[in-house]
């Protein structure tokens, strides 16, 4: 009998054991979070502990990861755990964003309930772009007028309720329309909707869908140089927030002209130094409130996020002027105060709580009604407003009683800008 | 020493040329212990796996990544299941090619085949209780290919499913099939198969009167050489299970929604590949069913191995069972290769 | 150092070797045996207002099973789990009573009879800053 190998086989035998235990212990410790809203278990945080909280409305002891990004709750193997994940690392991307931000307990149900941003940013003519379709189409005959018939996918719109809504716009397939043109449109000029991958390059960098404003990248990024505002290429972003600075729209807007002759677009090519060169690009007329303060300071929730209707322009659903916060020679600014708790302005002063908002106080509200939270009226008739994101204070005369010879019903831009407007 | 249970089990003695482990590759042994080893690993995963549509996939994560050693005690059980396969066809070859089937060995050989048959079932089954995307579309083929049975299709559907579509019964019936069904007649045809193979005069030797020497090793000669082939293999497996796992993939959501991977587990490629040539009862089945046929009838039409000549590799007598069993397996290789291949 | 011959070494060290397994094998078996998928059982409870146990109010709250006293002293809670084998006891004219093996107890849950030896154990409560009773089972 051979004792030896009897020997080698037990020795193998061990070993094999103390290798297979070895290999297991190598595993992380699973750490588990139950979310309070599903009660299931949930292992993510096994691996990413270090994750910033996304936001203080979506704390992750409520919701998890799950409820937002999908994925293999229970797996700890990378590839399994993320293949089941919604929209890559973007879930609020618009091809999923129905099952991740939608949903009718969260972000998708009627206006009522304030709860329609699915249905508006769909129909939104930043994500149809709607517009510049409709445009290009029509300047090169592949359309009778200006009135939109095709976005960057097919929508329908059940309600209307402007004058200018549209029920629905067909998606764009450029392909069918002859003019070399609208090819070079297609192939061009399609890479500044809320649903488009940005071009290369760090000025340009954001994410889709709903991300694409409210994941902000970060102001004080320093890993390379950031010209118009941008974030370094495919950084993480963890954030959710109302408070956007300029640097975001920038990612977009102002990021140079289009040459319709060649079809190209033509980045602004200047290197600028400090916020009143970087805001707007250098052709731009503009007065010291358009760069002190950031978009979202004037540019209210229906006209960035739409009012539920589909739209041919942007003119259709702009209509902010200077008169809404300085009011004319002859007229205040409309105001509003507040006396019902659940008013909106009142939830979004609570988001984002740059002023302390209660009922009782008096803010600024445009023509259509919506209040401009960020403001108020001050008892010396003079007004303030305080940045959504820069929470710098400014405090305002209104037009009437001052020096200002204009007349009040040209709201033209060039019409203030005309003694407003910065030199630079 | 006093023999024990395990020296009874085992004849006093046996003649040392039947033992040689370059005659029978220790094939059928490790089989037997393979099948030892997939009911404790399969027991333990019954603790934690959980039968039903909305819970299998997930109690099979829980097992791989959250139960201390549950991964290993998995990865166990599927390497040994393929093991077993690949086992049982070496075990198949070597007594083809040693015309070990010839008479009394005929019926035992039959009772193998079906063994090998069973064991196959048993992997197919276990497979499906995986109920992710990997084995979404292995779950609609291979129970659809039982609807183009002529006459009875539909009705060895419905006992095979309990439903007309693939369920929670589905399901569960797998289950059943997994545990106890299959495992029940595999045990009793392993006994019956060991019984045999002792009944018969033990592993294929030429008579006393022609064997080239006499040489015979002690019961605990034996049952020793068995410890060590059950302690490598034993560690072969331990090792391996530590370093690759498993397969797995997403949960099944939704029954229609197309998966990314639409291959057939590796053991049905070579069937797979047959069903892209046209009509699936007769590629699916009835071709399979043909090559069983032929296997079974090896020991019966095909000219029989000659006493002398029993007891080594490629005896000359029975040439052409061996053509046969080679062209076979051949043909199963290639076709799986080329499934391999063209799979998208 | 006793003498060894070289057939009983080996066999030693593979029956160690082999034993050394064996005890590896069952101390894994064992962590595979003892993880637990259900979770964790409810060890605190809000019982609502405070004020829904006003001075004087014996109220028995059957899904923890306790009984909530509040008198002069302020709250406190008994388990109604019988300390026996674990019945839920029941109210009845002097105290409570186990309907299983009859085990009796008075009302403040001293042992006062039948199998069970030990009286009903009181269990925590406090209030939180919203005026919520809460109930704590440790």
């Amino acid at each position: 009998m051979n004792y030896k190998l009897l020997l080698l086989a037990s020795l193998i035998l061990f070993l094999s054991l103390i290798t297979a235990w070895w290999i297991t212990s190598r595993v992380p410790t699973p750490v588990t979070l139950t979310p309070s809203l599903s009660g299931q278990e949930e292992y993510c945080i096994t691996c990413h502990a270090d994750l910033p909280e996304i936001s203080s409305s979506h704390a992750v002891k409520t919701f998890g990861c799950v409820t937002c990004h999908g994925g293999e709750r229970l797996a700890l193997d990378k590839d399994l755990a993320h293949s089941t994940m919604r929209g890559g690392k973007n879930p609020s991307d618009l091809t999923v964003v129905e099952q991740s931000c939608g949903g009718e307990n969260c972000h998708s149900g009627s206006a009522l309930e304030m709860q329609d941003h699915y249905q508006r940013v769909q129909t939104s003519i930043q994500s149809t772009y709607a517009g510049a379709i409709a445009n290009i189409r029509y300047t090169f005959g592949a359309q009778p007028d200006l009135t939109a018939r095709q976005g960057t996918y097919a929508v329908k719109d059940d309600v209307i309720s402007t004058d200018t809504g549209l029920p629905s716009l067909e998606a764009f397939t450029p392909a069918s329309d002859q003019n070399p043109a609208i090819q070079l449109f297609a192939n061009n000029c399609l890479e500044c909707h809320i649903n488009a991958k940005p071009r290369e390059g760090i000025s340009n960098n954001r994410f889709t869908g709903c991300s694409a404003c409210h994941s902000p990248a970060p102001l004080n990024s320093s890993k390379n140089s950031k010209d118009f505002g941008g974030t370094t290429q495919g950084s993480q972003v963890h954030t959710l927030t109302t408070a956007i600075p300029y640097t975001q729209c920038n990612t977009c807007h102002n990021r140079g002209n289009y040459d319709l002759r060649q079809m190209t677009f033509i980045e602004r090519n200047n290197k600028p130094a400090d916020r009143l060169h970087k805001y707007y690009q250098p052709i731009a007329e503009f007065t010291r409130c358009e760069y002190t303060l950031d978009c979202l300071d004037c540019h209210t929730r229906i006209e960035a996020m739409g009012d539920g209707d589909i739209h041919s322009n942007k003119k259709e659903i702009q209509y902010i002027r200077c008169k809404t916060c300085h009011g004319t020679p002859t007229e205040l600014p409309l105001t509003k105060t507040l006396t019902d708790p659940n008013d909106i302005a009142i939830r979004q002063a609570f988001l984002n709580p740059v002023v302390d908002l209660k009922v009782g106080d008096t803010v600024l509200v445009t023509e259509q009604g919506e209040p401009l939270w960020n403001t108020r009226a001050l008892p010396n008739g003079a007004f303030q407003m305080v940045g959504k994101s820069s929470k710098q204070v400014f405090n305002f005369n209104p037009v009437l009683g001052s020096a200002c010879t204009q007349t009040g019903t040209d709201q033209s831009s060039a019409y203030c800008h005309k003694c407003h407007s910065v030199k630079r | 020493m006093r023999p024990n249970f395990f020296h009874h089990l085992h004849p006093p003695s046996i003649p040392a040329a039947q033992s040689r482990w370059c005659y029978t590759l220790g094939a059928g042994g490790i089989a037997l212990f393979l099948m030892f080893v997939l009911g404790l690993t399969g027991i333990l995963e019954v603790f934690y796996y959980i039968p039903t549509p909305e819970n299998a996939a997930l109690s099979v994560q829980t097992i791989s990544y959250l139960v201390p050693f549950g991964g290993l005690i998995r990865n166990l059980h599927f390497w040994s299941a393929q093991l077993l396969l690949l086992v049982s066809a070496v075990h198949l070859v070597r007594v083809v090619f040693t015309g070990s089937y010839a008479p009394p060995r005929r019926f035992n050989y039959l009772l193998g085949l079906a063994l090998f048959v069973l064991a196959i079932l048993l992997d197919f089954t276990g497979y499906i209780l995986r109920w992710d995307q990997g084995i979404q579309w292995a779950l609609v083929v291979g129970t659809n290919l039982l609807k183009t049975l002529p006459i009875i299709g539909d009705t060895m559907y419905t006992l095979l499913m309990g439903g007309t579509n693939p369920g929670a019964a589905s399901l569960i019936r797998f289950y059943a099939w997994h545990l106890f069904g299959l495992s029940l007649i595999a045990v009793i045809f392993v006994g019956w198969h060991a019984f045999r193979v002792r009944r018969d005069g033990g592993i294929a030797l030429p008579p006393p009167s022609l064997r080239a020497n006499n040489l015979r090793i002690s019961r605990f000669v034996l049952v020793r050489r068995e410890v060590l082939a059950m302690l490598f293999t034993g560690a072969a497996l331990i090792l391996i299970s530590a370093f690759l796992p498993a397969p797995i993939a997403a949960p099944i959501k939704d029954m229609t929604a197309p998966a990314a991977d639409a291959s057939a587990p590796w053991f049905f490629l070579w069937v797979q590949q047959m069903l892209k040539w046209g009509d699936p009862f007769l590629w699916g089945i009835a071709v399979p069913l043909i090559i069983l046929l032929v296997l079974s009838l090896i020991p019966y039409i095909l000219p029989q191995p000659i006493e002398s000549e029993l007891g080594r590799w490629f005896p000359k007598s029975n040439r052409l069972a061996q053509i046969i069993l080679g062209a076979i397996a051949l043909i199963v290789i290639i076709l799986t290769l080329i499934a391999l291949i063209t799979n998208v | 150092m006793p003498e060894i011959n070289r057939r009983d070494f080996l066999k030693l060290a593979s029956a160690g070797l082999l034993t050394a397994s064996g005890l590896i094998s069952a101390a894994a078996l064992f962590r595979f045996l003892s993880y637990s998928t259900e979770p964790a059982t409810q060890s605190e409870f809000d019982l609502g207002d405070a004020s829904n146990f006003p001075v004087g109010s014996h109220k028995v709250v059957a899904d923890i099973p306790a009984v909530i006293i509040h008198d002069e002293n302020g709250f406190s809670a008994i388990s109604l789990i019988c300390t026996h084998l674990g019945c839920t006891v029941e109210q009845d004219a002097d105290g409570f009573s186990c309907p299983c093996h009859g085990s009796k107890y008075s009302s403040d849950g001293k042992v006062l009879q039948g199998p069970a030896k030990k009286s009903l154990p009181t269990l925590l409560t406090e209030q939180n800053a919203e005026g919520h009773l809460i109930l704590y089972l440790d």
